[in-house]
């Protein structure tokens, strides 16, 4: 079971375990992770489960998809190169030890 | 799984006035939260679920708080739709629909249509130097920007508003008054002929608009789906951002400072659009029913139980948002519910937003100089299910 550490603007950490095949958003929500609001529940349609992936890993992770790519164009904070919606990260054994970054702001 | 119409046990029975709730529903809704989070209201048929964290949890969990709700008068008005189902078919439905809604499609598609039909409406105006900013500019405007976004070259902003007054009162129709209903099945009949002209033509011509993406949707949608959903898209799609922009242009024009700032920050909209939609939402609440038994706010209710999410309440909620009653364009940010949650989370939010804070706004506050409310006229809120002003009298400078 893969572990992610959510990283909070103020430097505060997070450590969450989740099976793998487990949507990143859905293991933050579940856990209670501060800052990732997923209003829409993980339909790619309201971009307030934005995040930051860790430059070290975010090739493993990959790029978004197309309808994300255009929803991370209108996120409340900026966009980055490692921007991706947690809603559509599928966790792995691979991604274990993965850190993502919480934005400041998500609406 | 039959639909129950009476109180859970152990759930308190609380009597509410409609008459109140409609004038100001916000002090029953404080009282609700502090003493009974989950009641049974008899005027209105259902639980009224009213706290902010037991409104999340249940726009979290779709299984159990269906969307498919027995004998509700909005299928009785438009037929099946989208917003009564559940998914996977909410799912295809939704799929369908809401490419030309996103954000990149509204910006690129859309926009520029949008502010030159503010500027048109703004130049009827413009020489008067008074209005009534809901029925001179919001509504007409909301109107004529969804024409624009279903697709419906073949029907007028005014043809869009009338169709939406006479199906949101057939949905509200609790009386069962029978001319409201007439009114409504003339309207909705009137929409089934626009639309099935509409799909005919954007099947040889695609347009990018709503029905045409229905049209051309990878999973087939049979032309009466794409009917009835444009009929729920017409009944919420007006409203919703007449009122917001009704409500946030109401509430600067009494707080000079923070116009002032606004209009020196012109980022600042979009805090303003979002502290509108939580101070006063646009839509009230919206129901579910129960497919199981299920505890929540210390009750367990039955299998087929109706309740309300009551989000006008959540966003009032203390224990999230200090000072809750006051319009603040400081507050610490704390996500709203307005545009509700989940898969049903509101397809038109980023319509919306663009047409009142990047567009509407930005435009009347700009070009009508010396903007300010007209003394004792009679603008006031109203609703609870939905809720905005029922007019704004404004003067200005007149060129």
């Amino acid at each position: 079971m893969p572990t992610v550490i959510f990283r909070s603007p103020d430097g505060t950490e997070r450590k969450v375990t989740a099976e793998s095949g487990t949507v990143l958003m859905q293991a933050a929500v579940a856990n209670g992770v501060e800052g990732i609001v997923a209003e829409c529940g993980g339909n790619a349609s309201c971009a307030t489960c934005h995040v930051y992936v860790a430059e070290d890993r975010s090739e493993l992770v990959g790029p978004p998809g197309d309808v994300e790519d255009e929803m991370l164009d209108f996120t409340a904070a900026e966009r980055r190169p490692t921007s991706r919606l947690s809603c559509q990260i599928q966790l792995s054994d691979a991604l274990d030890g993965l850190v993502v970054h919480v934005p400041e702001e998500q609406v | 799984m039959s639909v129950l119409t009476t109180a859970a046990p152990g759930a308190p029975v609380v009597e509410l006035d409609l008459a109140e709730l409609r004038r100001d529903p916000y002090p029953c809704y404080a009282e609700l939260r502090r003493t009974a989070p989950l009641a049974w209201v008899p005027s209105v048929g259902r639980h009224l679920l009213t706290r902010y964290e037991d409104i999340v949890r249940a726009e979290k969990l779709p299984e159990v708080f269906s969307s498919r709700e027995e004998g509700s008068l909005l299928l009785r008005t438009v037929g099946p739709n989208l917003l009564r189902e559940d998914d996977p078919e909410h799912r295809r439905l939704r799929a369908a629909a809401e490419p030309p809604t996103r954000p990149r499609q509204v910006r690129d598609l859309w926009a520029g249509a949008f502010e030159r039909t503010a500027h048109e409406l703004l130049d009827r105006i413009e020489g008067r130097g008074e209005a009534d900013l809901i029925a001179d500019f919001a509504e007409p405007l909301a109107a004529a920007n969804l024409a624009l976004v279903l697709g419906l070259r073949n029907a007028s902003a005014d043809d869009i508003a009338d169709w939406s007054r006479a199906m949101m009162a057939g949905n509200g129709n609790y009386a069962d008054d029978p001319d409201v209903w007439l009114r409504a099945e003339q309207a909705t009949r009137a929409i089934e002929e626009a639309v099935a002209e509409t799909a005919e033509a954007v099947r040889r011509e695609p347009d990018g608009s709503v029905i045409s993406s229905m049209v051309h949707a990878a999973e087939p949608v049979e032309l009466a789906e794409i009917q009835n959903n444009v009929k729920v898209i017409i009944g919420g799609g007006v409203n919703e951002p007449r009122d917001v922009f009704g409500v946030g242009a109401w509430a600067l024009l009494r707080r000079p400072e923070a116009l002032e700032r606004v209009l020196r920050d012109p980022a600042c909209w979009k805090r303003v659009f979002e502290e509108t939609a939580r101070w006063i939402s646009p839509i009230g609440m919206y129901p579910r029913q129960l497919t199981e038994d299920h505890e929540i706010a210390g009750v367990t209710l039955p299998a087929g139980s109706r309740v309300a999410l009551v989000i006008a309440s959540g966003n009032r909620d203390e224990s999230v948002f200090e000072r809750a009653d006051e319009f603040d364009l400081d507050r610490p940010h704390r996500p709203h519910l307005a545009f509700g949650g989940g898969p049903h989370f509101c397809m038109g939010a980023w319509v919306a937003r663009h047409e009142v804070s990047a567009i509407a706004w930005p435009l009347v506050f700009s070009r009508l100089k010396g903007l300010r409310p007209v003394e004792g006229a009679d603008d006031r809120m109203d609703g609870w299910v939905f809720r905005g002003l029922t007019s704004l009298h404004v003067t200005w400078q007149a060129p």
